[in-house]
């Protein structure tokens, strides 16, 4: 079994008298480590199923699992631990909170949850982070102070602070120059293979994909291509059709 | 600090002009109540102390002589264990007055008016000269010895001037018919509205009106350092006198519903029969006991102002941080999103909302404060109308740290009932609706 599953999954909007159904029956799986592309045009339902996967939506059929369990009898304030325990989000529009300068927005995590990090150790760890994203000169800037490249970086950090084993973004390049995002991309790579840490982004844009391992293509809230890399069957985890 | 607490605390500074603008309503509202809560605080001393000045005392003794018929004789007769008691006392005494008074009708040139006429002995009670100041006239010329000192008003009433002669008609301390003359030697200025209604002659000249001995009078007053010194003293002065005077109880509280001590003293007094002159002592504070009722309503006025200024700062407050939600409805999504909870993003929002109200309050007692002290240094004069309520002329101003505190607790609770609405709807957003809606 995967890191993350859907399993029929089934997203339905009310939107005044009629519903959208966003996403109508998906099921796919993602491998742990693996770096995931969710592609398809505006509208598909590539934000909903992240959605759903971030746990900050729920399907309204279906099932996700995150690490084998199932996630849809879980409550708030459960759904809330288990997102700031296994998640890590990026924001298409950065989402940086304004009043915390770069060192304090990515510390920002640490301080919420039961688990108290030892004061250095967590010091050093956002320091490395902070380099590693390239801003050790901005740590004290406000995000109002930073280009949207640096603001997309402080957010990488951000969301990898707690080591969290699944790092979501929502069209990260959205609202980058397609050099800065292509530098974005390549960042969430880097990490992706030092940390071991598995991305899974969603983009409209068909050609950054192919710096993925997994793409997963939408259109109309349905899947139309499920691969990895190199492989020709459709992406499937171990046990997966057992179960099904 | 708490991190969320911290971030609230930092949103107050993002739209400095809002902030400013809720904060100044908050902290107007508070020296407004604050100032009237001041006020009423020194108000009860204040006037005590003045009519302590008029009635030329704290602490008062009066003798009460049963006749022959049961009538009542108001006279002191004999005051050595008075003085000796006073003396024994220990109590801070500044001077004692001797005073006795009637109640007479003035006439002059065809006009009446019916007047409170005390008599004192003004070679020693010279702190007379101070408060009463005078208008015409002079006070030298109370060495005559049926001179006469009468306010502003009494004196343009019956249209009279410095050296004129008026006739009074007047009872006896036996209820005697009797006739006297006064002449005028000053005017006062109209000390307020309870300044009139003491007029001044020689101690003397009021005994012989009323039928006592030149040497007896009717009250001992006993001026102390101060107001706060009245209850301890005139417990101190009891104890010593009694045993050895006969002595009405203090302050006895009577059944059929008395409003102040002091009348209860006075009824239980007619019932009662006794040989020679017996005592009661009463103080300032039992004869004015009403003024707290006074201060009572003027903290109720500044509560229910506070109240409804409030009511309408916290809509102002509400529509605010309706507001706010809607801007930081994306930071609040992207928050929920990385591990805070429901409470998290309402107690920010509360947070937020308390250190506005807080600075706000805080400021507000400040600038009454200073307000008051500004206020306070204006001199208003002893002729002021307004004269009993002031100390020497000044307004002044006394707040009880408690009622600050506990208007600022208020203040708090209601900031925080004004925001719960808001903050709740924050903290219902889904995390998915919040990243939605942003811009
Ligand atoms: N809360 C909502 N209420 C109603 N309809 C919604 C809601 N959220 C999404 N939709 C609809 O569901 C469909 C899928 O939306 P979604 O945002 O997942 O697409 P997307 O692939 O992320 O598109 P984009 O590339 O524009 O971000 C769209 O038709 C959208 O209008
Ligand atoms: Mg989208």
């Amino acid at each position: 079994m995967g890191i993350v599953e859907l399993e029929n999954v089934r997203k339905i909007y009310p939107l005044g008298k009629v519903q959208v159904e966003a996403v109508k029956g998906v099921s796919f799986c993602i491998e742990k480590g693996d770096f995931i592309s969710i592609a398809g045009p505006s509208g598909s339902g590539k934000t909903t199923i992240l959605n759903m996967v971030g746990l900050v939506d729920q399907p309204t059929e279906g099932e996700v699992f995150l690490d084998g369990k199932p996630t849809s009898k879980l409550n708030d304030a459960e759904l809330t631990r288990l997102r700031h325990e296994t998640l890590g989000f990026i924001f298409q529009s950065f989402n940086l909170i304004p009043v915390l300068n770069v060192w304090e927005n990515i510390e920002f995590p640490l301080l919420l949850g039961k688990t108290r990090v030892g004061k250095d150790e967590k010091k050093e760890w956002i320091d490395h982070l902070i380099e590693e994203v390239g801003l050790s000169e901005w740590r004290k800037h406000k995000p109002n102070e930073l280009s949207g490249g640096q603001r997309q970086r402080v957010a990488i950090a951000r969301a990898l602070v707690t080591r969290p084993q699944i790092v979501l973004a929502d069209e990260p390049t959205a609202n980058l120059d397609s050099a800065t995002g292509e530098q974005i991309l390549e960042l969430m790579k880097k990490i992706n293979r030092e940390l071991e840490t598995t991305f899974i982004f969603s983009t409209h844009d068909a050609r950054i994909v192919d710096i993925a391992d997994h793409i997963i293509r939408l259109r109309d809230g349905l899947v139309t291509e499920n691969r990895r890399r190199g492989e020709e069957a459709p992406a499937a985890c171990q046990g997966e059709s057992a179960r099904a | 600090m708490n991190t969320l607490a911290n971030i609230a605390l930092r949103n107050l500074t993002r739209q400095k002009k809002r902030t400013v603008l809720l904060g100044s309503a908050i902290a107007f509202g508070v020296m407004i109540v604050t100032l009237i809560n001041g006020f009423a605080g020194a108000f009860s001393a204040n006037v005590s102390e003045n009519f302590a000045d008029l009635m030329a005392g704290h602490v008062f003794i009066s003798g009460t002589e049963k006749g022959a018929d049961d009538e009542e004789l108001s006279v002191i007769r004999d005051d050595s264990a008075l003085t000796a008691a006073v003396e024994a006392s220990g109590a801070p005494v500044r001077y004692v007055t001797r005073r006795s008074s009637f109640s007479g009708t003035l006439i002059f040139e065809g006009k009446k008016l019916r007047t409170n006429i005390d008599g004192a002995d003004l070679s020693k009670e010279t702190f007379l000269r101070d408060r009463l100041l005078l208008k015409e006239g002079s006070w030298d010329s109370m060495s005559d010895e049926n001179a006469l000192i009468l306010s502003e008003k009494i004196a343009s009433r019956l249209n009279v001037g410095v050296g004129d002669l008026i006739l009074v008609q007047l009872e006896t301390v036996t209820g005697q018919a009797n006739v006297g003359e006064f002449r005028l030697a000053g005017v006062s200025y109209d000390a307020g509205i309870f300044g009139q209604m003491i007029s001044y002659a020689n101690l003397g000249y009021v005994n012989r009106l009323i039928g006592l001995a030149p040497d007896e009078y009717q009250t001992m007053g006993v001026m102390l350092d101060g107001l706060r010194h009245t209850e301890a003293a005139a417990d101190a002065i009891y104890g010593r006198l009694y045993g050895g005077v006969q002595l009405f109880e203090r302050g006895a509280k009577d059944e059929d519903g008395a409003v102040t001590p002091f009348q209860a003293l006075m009824r239980q007094q007619k019932k009662e029969s006794w040989q020679g002159v017996k005592y009661r002592l009463f103080t300032i504070n039992e004869v004015l006991s009403q003024i707290e009722q006074i201060v009572a309503a003027l903290d109720t006025t500044a509560g229910v102002i506070l109240v409804v200024l409030f009511v309408i700062i916290m809509v102002g407050i509400t529509n605010t941080f309706s507001m706010v939600m809607f801007e930081r409805i994306g930071e609040i999504g992207t928050m929920r999103a990385l591990g805070v909870r429901r409470g998290g993003v309402r107690s920010m929002f509360l947070y937020e909302a308390l250190f506005l109200a807080l600075g706000g309050a805080v400021a507000g007692i400040a600038l009454a404060l200073v307000a008051m002290g500004v206020i306070s240094l204006f001199d208003f004069g002893m002729d002021s109308p307004a004269f009993i309520i002031m100390k020497n002329g000044h307004l002044s101003f006394f707040l009880p740290p408690l009622r600050a505190v506990g208007n600022v607790l208020i203040i708090a609770a209601l900031t925080l009932v004004a925001v719960a609405s808001p903050a709740g709807k924050a903290a219902k957003l889904t995390p998915a609706e919040a990243l939605r809606t942003q811009k």
